[in-house]
């Protein structure tokens, strides 16, 4: 007997009309929903997000179907692809039964749902029904009982349980009744290719043959009733992230990481700047508060958040498509998100990085802090309105003498570029190493390596402004703008091609925001750089054995991807690294960032103590980065804590200058 | 009403000071500029009284300076006043208060004004001298030292910070002049349709040559850097000893107790 099944089994092929008039209805619900919510789209800003379409296709696919955003928190991120895998194999192999039922047997008579592929067909639809029923108990447990800290239930959640397990359940039910009229008596051998329907079978068939047919009946129609409510909720309820999450994807930002769109200073058309209501957004950032599933990924991750601010990255996100699709409070969009929240952010994008449905978080603070500064003349604290005059006057937020920026350099070996612009390569040395006492070691130990390798290296002394990126996060794009054209402009007149920096946040804002503005120079950062060195043997260091945790700052390693380097230049000097709980994709901000290193903290626990205290667990007595500003946070976090006994502070330029032989 | 707040442009204090070659005045190489201080609170007085009846005050922002102190009359532009008077002058620096405060009256004697906002003192020169000469040219009432400013039904009520940061309350009338003290207010932040519109608002440049008219009643003979006199005394020993010696010190050495 050859392994089939007849379809419209006991319910008749009469079912069929009914059937795909209500399927029809459900359809038109949903595409009238989302007809519905594009309109709300659209109320934002135009935004080109469909360039490049087959990369993005490409990129779409690869995350919506291997869910490989979803899977790198392992929990629950595994049970929800596997659930994902399992639906969607169902989904495939009901769409296989309407394409044979009503189109390729009704028109050619042609049957493929027959044979070893029926088989298959068969033991697939049953692992990937049991699968996804048994990761939705998971889900359901997780949800209902052990609930994590922060996981926001809502009336959807409710409803979509429900939904899920009645379709999933009814679906099993459906196929026991017919195999245990069917396949029990007739195919014993192919009941083995369905073997929860099997077990499903063999519970129902004491019943009797009638009322399993009646019943079957009675199934049928629910669980085809529970589908098309299904389908017709998904622009309603949370379901939607099926489309709108996965559409993210198509519409992520391709550009670098942590590109920010540049206001057109010379545009006097422009009458307001920044995000102050709804339809300040693109349309994109609204589609953004859609595309969330309240998985608190990024309020996890947040360090503000974890240090008790007022900020949840996911909350944000709510705020704003509350704002957009119940129409509430648009205008007041920054007095219900709070002040507060959005100047807690410290751009450290680690929301960014984990966020599954690649929501863009921070450009949308970065914009509403545009419209406090730049329409209010609002900042964070009296101290950050301080520096950044300061920032106006003498191009650092010290407030000293701008003519003073190079004196660290006065007796050792570098070129000032005002006096001889022929150098290998233009130090770019940065506020906090040009100023700062602890910090100009760094800028030191930079000259130190470069001498030793022979390298001519210049700076532009008092010529170099800050570069401008605190006031850019903060939202300062006019003074931003103002510092970095008197930048670009020295690296020009200078005939600059390339530039090193020692801090991340220069590097990242030169390298990137630069771009924007006409910097054509390549940009690197001190840690690729001496890798560099090392392994080409310009320069040679001793072994000297040392055990240390180390610090991957924002703006080097979730920004620009450096992880390798500094840790194998560590290595090589000797090091033996002991990673903190937080590394790499997942670093925790020192909490500089963000403009933060001119403000001080006054809202919950300090975000750079927070940070030693993990550097502190590792018990190990050093704590190695990479950042200026990072220094300066560890150096008083660890006093700050009271740890100075346990843990000293250290950038990586001075554990190699150190160790030059 | 009328309104004039003088700004001066000064050297930011961080900044590394030599002096010229005029051997009367610092050199220019390498300083950093921005707005007086006390020229701050008066700009954000002077704008905050605008506020409360933007459609009758008028507020003029007037400086005396070389091309450069235009900057500060922008500020003052961005940051609310209506128009912006530059008084070009190359050689600010060797005239004395009285001449600044002669060329300040010169320009508003015909124009109405009705309240003149100035900085307590400069932070270069430090004179405190120009709003007091202004006045008197004027034959304006003056307050100096102003810490609140309100206007009340034509009544002019001022706090004024006395020695030792003592405060009174003054009641005055319209013409005044006004020299402001810091914690008069906290100057704003210029928001940037205000940068932008600054840069369309009128300012009129006219020589020094039209409004100075007067001789010098002082002249600077030299400028020096402060003597470095003997080290520092580093006394030693039990608090209240210590006490006892600083007292006697101090009355030996300074008029500051007697």
């Amino acid at each position: 007997m050859e392994a089939t099944r007849e379809i419209y089994w006991n319910v008749t092929h009469s079912v069929a009309i009914p059937m795909y008039i209500l399927a029809l209805i459900a359809i038109s619900v949903m595409v009238y929903g989302f007809y519905k919510r594009i309109k709300l789209y659209k109320s934002g800003r135009p935004l080109n997000r469909t360039d490049n379409i087959f990369a993005r296709v490409i990129y779409f696919l690869k995350n919506f179907i291997l869910q490989l955003k979803v899977i790198r928190v392992v929990k629950p991120g595994v049970p929800h692809a596997l659930f994902f895998w399992g639906f969607a194999l169902l989904f495939i192999g009901t769409v296989l039964v309407f394409i044979q039922a009503d189109f390729t047997d009704p028109l050619f008579h042609i049957k493929f749902l027959k044979g070893p592929f029926y088989k298959g067909f068969s033991l697939v639809l049953d692992i990937a029904g049991i699968t996804a029923i048994v990761m939705m108990i998971g889900l359901f447990f997780r949800r209902f009982f052990y609930k994590p800290e922060g996981l926001d239930t809502i009336k959807d959640d409710y409803i979509m349980h429900l939904l899920i397990f009645a379709i999933l359940i009814t679906g099993f039910l459906i196929e026991g009744a017919r195999m245990a009229v069917t396949e029990l008596n007739t195919n014993v051998s192919l009941s083995y290719y369905s073997p929860v329907g099997l077990i499903v079978a063999k519970i129902l068939s004491p019943m009797g043959t009638r009322w399993i047919l009646t019943f079957h009946k009675v199934i049928w129609w629910i669980h085809f009733l529970f589908a098309a409510t299904f389908i017709a909720s998904i622009p309603f309820i949370k379901f939607r992230h099926i489309f709108t999450t996965s559409a993210n994807y198509l519409f992520a930002d391709r550009r670098p990481k942590g590109m920010i769109d540049l206001i057109d200073m010379e545009d006097e058309k422009i009458e307001s700047f920044g995000v102050s209501k709804v339809e300040d957004f693109t349309w994109k950032d609204i589609f953004d508060a859609d595309a969330c599933t309240r998985c608190k990924r990024c309020q996890d991750v947040c360090p503000a958040y974890n240090t008790d601010k007022p900020l949840s990255p996911m909350k944000v996100i709510l705020q704003i498509g509350e704002a957009a699709f119940n129409g509430r409070e648009s205008s007041q969009l920054i007095d219900t998100i709070t002040k507060d929240a959005l100047w807690a952010c410290t751009t450290c994008r680690a929301c960014q990085e984990i966020c599954p449905a690649d929501i863009e978080h921070v450009n949308k603070i970065i914009e509403m802090r545009r419209n406090l500064v730049l329409m209010e003349g609002e900042f964070p604290g009296d101290e950050v309105m301080t520096a950044a005059n300061e920032m106006e006057v003498n191009g650092n937020p010290f407030g000293l003498g701008f003519a003073t920026r190079g004196d660290w350099a006065a007796d050792l070996d570098v070129t000032i570029v005002s006096e001889n612009s022929d150098v290998d390569l233009l130090y770019f040395v940065g506020c906090y190493a040009s100023f700062d006492k602890r910090n100009i070691e760094i800028a030191k130990s930079f000259i130190k390596i470069c001498n030793a390798a022979g390298i001519k290296v210049g700076i532009l002394g008092k010529e170099e402004k800050c570069c401008g990126e605190p006031l850019r996060k903060l939202g300062n794009e006019y003074l931003y703008q103002m510092l970095a054209k008197e930048n670009i402009e020295m690296f020009k007149k200078y005939n600059v091609k390339n530039i090193v920096t020692t801090c991340p946040h220069c590097f990242n804002t030169l390298k990137k925001d630069y771009v924007d503005l006409g910097l054509e120079a390549t940009v690197m950062p001190y840690t690729i750089f001496i890798h560099n060195l090392i392994n080409e043997g310009k320069i040679s260091i001793e072994k000297l054995d040392f055990e240390c945790t180390y610090h991957d700052s924002c703006y080097v390693g979730r920004y620009n991807d450096v992880f390798k380097q500094p840790r194998e230049i560590i290595e090589s000097a000797g090091g033996n690294i002991t990673e903190m709980s937080k590394h790499h994709y997942e670093s925790f901000c020192c909490g500089a960032g963000g403009g933060w290193i001119l403000g001080d903290e006054k809202i919950g626990e300090k975000i750079s103590v927070k940070r030693v205290n993990m550097a502190v667990d590792t018990g190990k007595p050093a704590l190695v980065s990479n950042c200026p500003f990072c220094l300066t946070m560890f150096e008083d976090g660890i006093k700050m804590a009271d740890k100075e006994k346990s843990l000293k502070a250290y950038d990586l330029a001075e554990i190699v200058a150190e160790r030059l032989k | 009403m009328k309104v004039l707040v003088c700004v001066k442009q000064v050297p930011d204090m961080e900044s590394k000071f030599r002096i010229g070659a005029s051997g009367v005045w610092y050199d220019e190489t390498d300083l950093a500029y921005r707005m007086n201080e006390y020229d701050e609170y008066a700009v954000e007085e002077a704008v905050r009284l605008k506020e409360s009846a933007p459609e009758d005050i008028d507020v003029t922002a007037l400086s005396i300076g070389p091309e450069r102190v235009k900057e500060v009359i922008k500020k003052s532009l961005a940051m609310g006043c209506d128009r912006g008077v530059h008084i070009k002058d190359d050689e600010y620096y060797s005239k004395c208060p009285h001449s600044i405060a002669s060329i300040i009256y010169e320009y508003a004697k015909d124009k109405n004004f009705d309240i003149i906002f100035a900085g307590l003192q400069s932070q270069d020169r430090g004179s405190a001298e120009v709003g007091v000469f202004l006045s008197e040219l004027m034959d304006f009432a003056c307050v100096t030292t102003v810490v609140d400013f309100k206007v009340e039904d034509g009544k002019v009520m001022i706090k004024k910070e006395l020695e030792g940061g003592k405060k009174i309350i003054i009641e005055t009338s319209i013409p005044l002049v006004a020299t402001c003290q810091s914690g008069l207010n906290i100057p704003r932040y210029p928001t940037l349709p205000n940068i932008m519109k600054a840069k369309r608002k009128e300012l009129k440049t006219f020589d020094v040559s039209e409004y100075y008219n007067v001789s010098e009643f002082v002249k600077t003979e030299k400028a020096y850097y402060p003597e470095k006199k003997g080290g520092a005394l580093i006394l030693e020993g039990d608090v209240s000893e210590l006490v006892e010696k600083v007292v006697s010190l101090v009355k030996e050495n300074t008029g500051l107790i007697k």
